[in-house]
């Protein structure tokens, strides 16, 4: 199958002075597919995710999105137009209604969805003219959320979504993904919840201290293989990543190993 | 154009939401011109309290002489005479009372004229300390200068007069010269603090970090603000001339170049603000530095008083400051009818306005290292 690439990471490396935050890593994303990174605090997710958004520089590697460089400046312009980005801890405009909010975002690009319909995708017409600041902490989220398709992007980056929300606010917004799915947007999202990445992605990458441990499509490998001491061990860290029975699993690599070790 | 001004929509509809900050936006304003035209419109030539005791009693009565200079005294208007009894010790009382001034005229002091070897004491802090004492000092010499020729028999010769000629057109008062600085002031403060305010704000909020990632430039993002401070700028110099004018019967109006010169100042400033947004990232360190750089401005760049009052060092370093020109040209324009000079000082702003604009789109980066 010849599945045109949305995402390309090569031999990725990101220093922040001595700290290796994100330790050459490598992987493919295709057009329409959902991507998933799940790992710890402090594994060097956003700072991957930052590096795909062009907010941040990279130290070494290469880095594609819907084929354009992300160091280049050009590059930046064209993946800028496509994307649509939610930041992790983001908060929008206190003092501007649902609506409002939205429609500032869309101006920024000057194409994008029909804002009715969005706030609708992700049920907040009750709270069209509500302000940002008077929302619950889970409405808030879809907000931002929304602020993240509004130019009816071809790639949506969603750093942990799910962070902070019950769990049916949490399925809601599954099913907001899977519907992005189907519309064949690419998605990348970060999570630290193992089941999360399971129901959703097409593709799980497991990251802890800068450095892909594992990678794998969910029915056919089994990721569950995480428990928690593994990432204890590493760096005294504790992962919220649900633990199951060792198993084996496919790593980055393609080699079938025993679980759990990092390198 | 359409993202800048989307930018602008979204500021004004935070601003008009926020009621602290509508308030403060307003009540500013209100506030400078209330405090600064109470301290400033009052009188324009001062007044000192004077105490005097005339210890020249001869039956009960103060002799000719001292009553003739302390007449004098009186005639001159600058002091507020209070009279303190002959009997009473001058020096306990000075302690007691608190008092700050007092002429003494000792007793003989009418057979010491005769005698012309006759002496006053004027009790006052040295002027080192207290600067009303070299204004006080010079007028009481005055006094005695005249008394002196009045009582030697020799009339004042009256060679030289002055006339004073106001040369701005009406009759402005101190008030009047003031307004110009209040605006520029407060397009300054209004200016700085709002830009770095509003920028480090949505940066803590995460809302630069997303807008870095949507098509938006940081030239675009910068002239959004700035028009948005210009909003602000014309709100609270309308409100300064209105207090101005109802309550301080301010006469100063604001011309066609008094105007182009708050746009210019209104750029400018939320211009230099950021800059400096560009260098502070948490909100307590952008307030300090949005005072480090307005509080020596105000008071160097002729706000309060007139350059040429300074020393040569401050006056060589309000050169440098751009709210110097600001007042200079609003002066120009509203006081003075200097047109050339106005305009010329207009340009000097947008100078700096463009300048600090470009270079904050050039320092400012989205992305992070
Ligand atoms: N601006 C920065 N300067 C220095 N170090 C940083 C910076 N940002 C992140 N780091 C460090 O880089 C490492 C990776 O951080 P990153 O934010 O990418 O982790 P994460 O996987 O997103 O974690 P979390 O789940 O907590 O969001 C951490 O050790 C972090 O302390
Ligand atoms: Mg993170």
């Amino acid at each position: 199958m010849d599945m045109e690439v949305a995402i390309e990471v090569k031999s990725l490396v990101k220093k922040y002075g001595n700290l290796t935050a994100v330790d050459g890593i490598s992987f493919t994303v295709h057009k329409g597919e959902v991507f998933a990174f799940v790992g710890p605090n402090g594994a060097g997710k956003t700072t991957t995710v930052e590096i795909l958004v062009c907010l941040r520089n990279l130290t070494s590697g290469e880095a594609r999105v819907n084929g354009f460089n992300v160091q280049d400046r050009k590059g930046q312009q064209e993946i800028r137009k496509r994307i649509g980005v939610l930041p992790q801890d983001f908060n929008t405009f206190d003092l501007l209604t649902v609506k409002e909010n939205l429609i500032y975002y869309k101006k920024m690009y000057g194409h994008g969805i029909d804002i009715d319909k969005l706030i609708e995708l992700v049920d907040l017409k009750d709270k069209t003219n509500a302000l940002y600041k008077n929302l619950s902490g889970g409405l808030k989220k879809r907000l931002a959320i929304a602020t993240a398709l509004v130019n009816d992007p071809e790639v949506v980056f969603l750093d942990e979504p799910t962070t902070g929300l019950d769990p049916r606010a949490r399925r809601d917004m599954w099913n907001l993904v899977k519907g992005l799915k189907e519309q064949g947007t690419t998605v990348f999202l970060t999570t630290h919840y193992m089941d999360e990445a399971e129901t959703l992605a097409d593709t799980v990458a497991i990251i802890n201290s800068g450095k892909i441990i594992a990678m794998g499509t969910p029915p056919r490998v089994n990721i569950k293989t995480w428990r928690n001491e593994d990432f204890d061990r590493q760096k005294g860290r504790k992962a919220i990543i649900r633990s199951a029975s060792p198993n084996s699993f496919r790593s980055k690599a393609g080699k079938r190993r025993r679980c759990c070790r990092s390198s | 154009m359409r993202r800048v001004l989307a930018i602008l929509n979204g500021a004004l509809r935070t601003w008009y939401r926020s009621k602290p900050t509508l308030f403060w936006t307003l009540a500013f304003p209100v506030l400078l011109m209330l405090l600064f035209g109470a301290i400033f419109s009052v009188s324009q030539d001062p007044t000192f309290d004077l105490h005097l005791q005339n210890q020249d009693i001869v039956d009960g009565q103060p002799t000719v002489l001292s009553k003739t200079f302390s007449d004098m005294l009186n005639k001159t208007e600058i002091f507020n005479l209070h009279i303190v009894d002959s009997t009473e010790n001058a020096t306990l009382l000075i302690e007691e009372q608190g008092i700050q001034r007092m002429l003494i005229i000792p007793s003989g002091f009418q057979a010491d004229c005769i005698s012309r070897n006759a002496s006053i004491i004027l009790k006052m802090a040295p002027p080192e300390v207290e600067t009303a004492s070299a204004t006080v000092r010079s007028v009481v010499d005055n006094v005695v200068e005249i008394f002196n020729a009045v009582v030697s028999g020799q009339s004042p010769p009256k060679v030289v007069t002055i006339e004073f000629e106001s040369i701005v057109s009406e009759s402005f008062q101190f008030i009047d010269w003031f307004v110009p600085g209040l605006i520029a002031m407060s397009l300054m403060t209004t200016g700085i603090f709002g830009a770095i305010g509003w920028n480090t704000r949505n940066r803590e909020l995460g809302i630069l970090k997303k807008l870095a990632t949507t098509p938006l430039s940081k030239l675009e993002w910068i002239i959004g603000v700035v028009l948005y401070e210009l909003v602000m700028a014309a709100i609270s110099t309308v409100v300064i001339l209105t207090i101005g004018i109802l309550v301080f019967d301010v006469k100063v109006l604001p011309s066609i170049y008094s105007i182009f010169l708050i746009v210019s100042g209104a750029i400018a400033f939320p211009g230099i603000g950021m800059v400096v947004a560009r260098f502070v990232k948490e909100s307590d360190a952008a307030d300090a530095a949005a005072n480090a750089i307005t509080f020596p401005m105000m008071f160097l760049s002729g706000t309060f008083f007139p350059l040429e009052m300074m020393p040569d060092f401050l006056q060589q370093i309000a050169k440098v400051l751009p709210l110097t020109y600001l007042n200079n040209g609003l002066r120009d324009s509203m006081i003075y009818g200097n047109v050339t000079s106005a305009l010329t000082n207009t340009a000097i702003m947008l100078g700096i306005g463009a300048f600090f604009i470009i270079l904050g789109a050039l320092i400012t980066s989205w992305r992070e290292e």
